[in-house]
């Protein structure tokens, strides 16, 4: 497992899905059998870094779209994608 | 070597090349589900199981020493699903689900395979159908059906036994079926054993008047949740489907259309009756009961 970084690049792990419904997130974890919700927020935040938007630009989106300083947004957007990299739903490279 | 043929939610099993101690086995723990009919070799409509018998011991996973639950190894592949357990391996045809099994014991271990293998196939067949089979914990008055879905650990046994003290019907604390009707879903018991023991096996089925998730609360109550928590929920307690990458999206659609047209509430419930009085209040008395 690899530490996520500004400068990674992130996709669904081979053996997640993710779909978006009414706005909150689902990963459905195949090898774990097991399924995550996120947050709206969450929800973009891995549809841009997904779509290979670049980390810095999908802070600049967060803060664009929600009410949240630049530091807390970048903060919080790292320690998401670092869970979801743990918990095996995304992979960094 | 001898065939049963066993009829299980409208869906019809043939089970072949049985022998004697096999045949014997199958028929103690289902024989509840025997149709009278045989196989017919040229219906299409009935899912073949083939039993084989191996004296290749040493191919198989061996018992573990002392009882225990193990768990089954499940892989998926393009064609099939391949499954083992202890004293047994099998694969299940995605085209047909025609399954083939081989087993080298003729003992109790033999049933628990062929139940455990028996499980997979009927959650295939029942999706493929048009159902859902859910890990869950079911429970009726007689009239309404109420199902909630949770893994191992949820509180599905303690929630059957709390229901079997106020005098309800327990279904299943293990493997329950959602099959859509013209009028909403039918509930039906899987006949597959649970901490809570062996529903009986060809249950009817019922209305189903609540899709529940369940919650540990001093206060009983029944609480909303978003779509995306509700179809989280249905997902995560449909064994195997649920993670077999050529049925995980289809699964999600049909939880999606499930908790639309019922939606899921989280049941919170201590460990006293308390959380009747909440059910009972807030779902109707069905009108009618639905064919089996």
């Amino acid at each position: 497992m690899s530490t996520p970084e500004p400068a990674a690049q992130y996709r669904l792990d081979p053996s997640a899905r993710f779909r978006v419904l009414d706005g909150e997130g689902i990963f459905i974890l195949q090898g774990a059998g097991e399924v995550l919700v996120v947050n709206g927020v969450a929800a973009f935040i891995v549809e841009r870094v997904t779509a290979e938007v670049a980390f810095d630009e999908v802070v600049a989106e967060v803060v664009a779209r929600y009410d949240v300083q630049p530091d807390q947004a970048e903060a919080d957007a790292m320690t998401l994608l670092e869970n979801l990299v743990e918990a095996g739903a995304l992979a960094a490279s | 070597m001898s065939a049963l043929t066993f009829e299980l939610a409208r869906q019809r099993y043939a089970v072949e090349n049985l022998s004697d101690a096999h045949r014997e086995l199958v028929l103690s723990r289902f024989g509840e589900l025997e149709t009278a009919l045989p196989p017919d070799p040229l219906s299409a409509d009935a899912v073949r199981l083939r039993i084989e018998r191996s004296l290749d011991t040493a191919s198989f996973r061996d018992r573990p020493p002392g009882p225990t639950e193990y768990r089954l190894s499940v892989d998926y592949d393009v064609d099939g699903v391949q499954v083992a357990g202890v004293g047994f391996r099998a694969r299940i045809d995605r085209q047909t689900l025609s399954t083939h099994m081989v087993t080298c014991r003729d003992d109790a271990w033999f049933i628990d395979g062929f139940e455990n293998l028996f499980r997979v196939v009927v959650a295939y067949r029942s999706f493929v159908s048009g159902s859902l089979v859910l890990h869950s914990a079911a429970f009726t008055d007689g009239e309404r059906g109420f199902v909630a879905c949770g893994r191992s650990g949820a509180g599905k046994s303690t929630l059957c036994g709390l229901a079997k003290g106020l005098g309800l019907t327990v279904l299943s604390d293990e493997l329950n079926l959602i099959r859509p009707i013209d009028q909403g879903f039918a509930l039906q018991a899987m006949p597959f054993a649970g901490d809570f023991g062996r529903s009986r096996a060809g249950s009817t089925s019922l209305p189903l008047s609540a899709l529940l998730g369940l919650q540990h609360d001093s206060t009983p109550r029944l609480g909303g949740c978003s779509r995306a928590q509700a179809v989280s929920r249905i997902v995560a307690s449909c064994p195997y489907l649920n993670a077999d990458p050529q049925f995980v999206d289809r699964v999600t659609d049909r939880a999606v259309e499930l908790v639309q047209r019922v939606p899921l509430r989280v049941l919170s419930f201590a460990l006293d009756t308390s959380f009747w009085k909440v059910l009972d209040h807030e779902y109707p008395r069905a009108r009618s009961a639905v064919s089996p």
